[in-house]
């Protein structure tokens, strides 16, 4: 029951996009969606949903379970699209019945939208969630974020607490089903009754699950402090974070890709 | 006067049971198994780790439904009618492995009160039922008012056996009910059960891997090894057949050990102890014999 999420819905693999360096890879996302957003013209937006599949291809994880994923965000592609043919004024003219005015900027706009939000999710999910496993997210968000601590922002505390959180999920998982059986076997009935009565059911699984958690919560702490964790000052890593040739390839490659739409841009 | 009430009996035939099907980690924890639990008596369940112990107890409550074969309690399939799966919730009572984490009620009393409350019972007969378990149970009555969370570890334990007991179920499966705690913890626990199935004379089975616990609680034992049942009998029965125990993972009693040693270094003790109690009779006799001259 429970057990079936995923969560960021890591995909383990072994492509190019799953060995990128984390912290170039979030460079890379960032340098993609500004390319999205630059992009305003057909052919700049044919090559932006085509990197997109480029980006699929190399990440070697099942179109389908992609393509899958933007079912969920099909209604607001829809709502966007409806939004942006009705209420987009123009030149051109199409449909005008009574105050039903549409013209081909809009048409034209709504494509467009589609195939940012497509380009938008395909890359991010390839290029992050589905090639980078929780932990490597958050060691790479941290060194990004590092020069912040000049601000005295407590980044490694940050990342810290994230990285924890990350990784009691499948153990507060876990815990839920076995209390959740344990109440059902007393005869808790989660699946009648009205939204009230169902909320009521949920206290026997929520109180034990809070006591549990605020327990183990309080051992860990213990446990690192045992073990002398005093924060992130002077603390060194077991695993180090290079820099391949792999990395420069691919961020050159996305650089000449921003280049090429923004010239589209002035040439169109 | 009425009759006797017969106590249930219930039966696992030709069960398989997998987990995650569908997926690359499927696996059966059960295999074709068939076997049954008399009624009336107290059964110990054992088996190494992995062997299939708990996947047969939630499949007697109906909160796992076998992937192939039937669960049959008085001989009628459990799933016959998936909507009243509910009902043989209340009839089959499963006290889980460290039940202590399912307390949540304010007081021990209410959260004792929570199985039989969903049951629809009139107050009176909550009530009754909770002395009740709590006295089996052994929760006395200065806990009743305090928060489960601010009991010791082996008291909670006791309350949650209390919530499910109090539901007074026809059979009471319990996993590993003595697990973790000291040695006096456990007696006190394990000879609870036994109390409350003497008086209520229904059927209990007691799942667990300590044959010294197993050997002095259990009326019968049931030796499972990679999902099916190698050995079913009286504790004589079965600790007669160390190398047998020895290949399913488990061995005698250290007692039943210590009387063997006994044995070899020419004391005239009798075999077949597997009790402290009864080799503390025994040596006791012999002494007083060698004092008799």
């Amino acid at each position: 029951m429970l057990k079936d999420i995923t969560l960021g819905q890591y995909f383990p693999g072994n492509s190019i996009l799953h060995k990128l360096d984390p912290r170039m890879k979030i460079f890379l996302i960032i340098i993609y969606i500004v390319t999205i957003f630059a992009a305003n013209n057909p052919v700049s937006f044919v090559l932006v949903l085509a990197s997109a599949f480029v980006l699929m291809f190399l990440s070697k994880i099942p179109a389908k379970l992609i393509l899958g994923g933007l079912k969920a965000v099909f209604f607001i592609m829809a709502f966007t699209a409806v939004i942006n043919i009705f209420w987009t004024t123009g030149e051109h003219l199409l449909v005008d019945v009574g105050f039903i005015k549409i013209y081909a900027e809009g048409i034209e706009y709504a494509v467009f939208m589609i195939v940012r939000v497509i380009s938008l999710i395909i890359g991010s999910s390839v290029l992050l969630t589905y090639t980078t496993s929780p932990i490597a997210l958050t060691d790479g968000l941290e060194r990004v974020l590092a020069p912040l601590k000049v601000l005295h922002i407590p980044v490694h505390e940050f990342s810290m607490m994230m990285t924890i959180a990350l990784r009691f999920i499948p153990t507060l998982i876990e815990e839920t089903d076995k209390i959740i059986s344990a109440q059902k076997a007393r005869g808790a009935d989660f699946s009648s009754g009205n939204l009230m009565q169902r909320a009521k059911a949920l206290i026997p699984v929520m109180v034990p699950l809070f006591v549990s958690a605020f327990h183990r919560a309080d051992e860990l702490a213990v446990a690192m402090e045992c073990r002398c964790y005093r924060g992130g000052e002077g603390r060194t890593r077991m695993t180090q974070l290079h820099y391949h040739t792999r990395d420069f390839l691919m961020l050159g490659a996305l650089l000449l890709f921003m280049a090429v739409v923004i010239v589209l841009n002035f040439v169109f | 006067m009425e009759e006797a009430k017969k106590a249930a009996s219930i039966a696992l035939r030709d069960v398989t049971y997998r987990y995650s099907i569908g997926t690359p980690f499927e696996k059966a924890a059960l295999e074709n198994v068939s076997l049954e639990f008399e009624g009336g008596i107290i059964t110990g369940l054992m088996g190494h780790t992995g062997s299939g112990k708990s996947t047969i107890a939630q499949l007697l409550n109906g909160l796992l439904k076998p992937t192939e074969g039937q669960v049959l309690l008085d001989g009628r399939d459990i799933w016959e009618d998936p909507k009243k799966i509910s009902a043989v919730r209340f009839r089959v009572g499963l006290v889980f492995q460290y039940p202590e984490y399912q307390l949540f009620e304010e007081t021990v009393l209410r959260d004792i009160a929570y199985g039989p409350g969903n049951m629809g019972l009139s107050q009176e007969e909550i009530n009754r039922r909770v002395a009740d378990a709590a006295r089996f149970a052994g929760v006395t009555p200065d806990l009743f008012e305090k928060s489960p969370f601010e009991l010791s570890g082996g008291q909670k334990r006791r309350v949650a056996i209390a919530g499910v007991m109090a539901m007074d179920p026809e059979i009471l499966v319990l996993d590993e009910p003595a697990a973790g705690l000291d040695p006096r913890g456990r007696k006190e626990i394990l000879g609870g059960i036994r109390a409350y199935q003497r008086e209520k004379k229904n059927t209990i089975i007691i799942i667990s891997h300590s044959m010294e616990d197993m050997a002095v609680y259990a009326d019968k034992l049931m030796v499972l090894d990679h999902g099916h049942v190698s050995r079913y009998g009286t504790a004589h029965d079965i600790f007669c057949h160390a190398e047998e125990l020895k290949q399913v993972g488990l061995s005698r009693p250290q007692i039943t050990k210590f009387i063997m040693e006994l044995q070899k270094a020419g004391i005239p003790v009798e075999s077949g102890i597997y009790t402290v109690d009864s080799a503390y009779r025994e040596v006791l006799r012999i002494f007083k014999e060698k004092e008799r001259g």
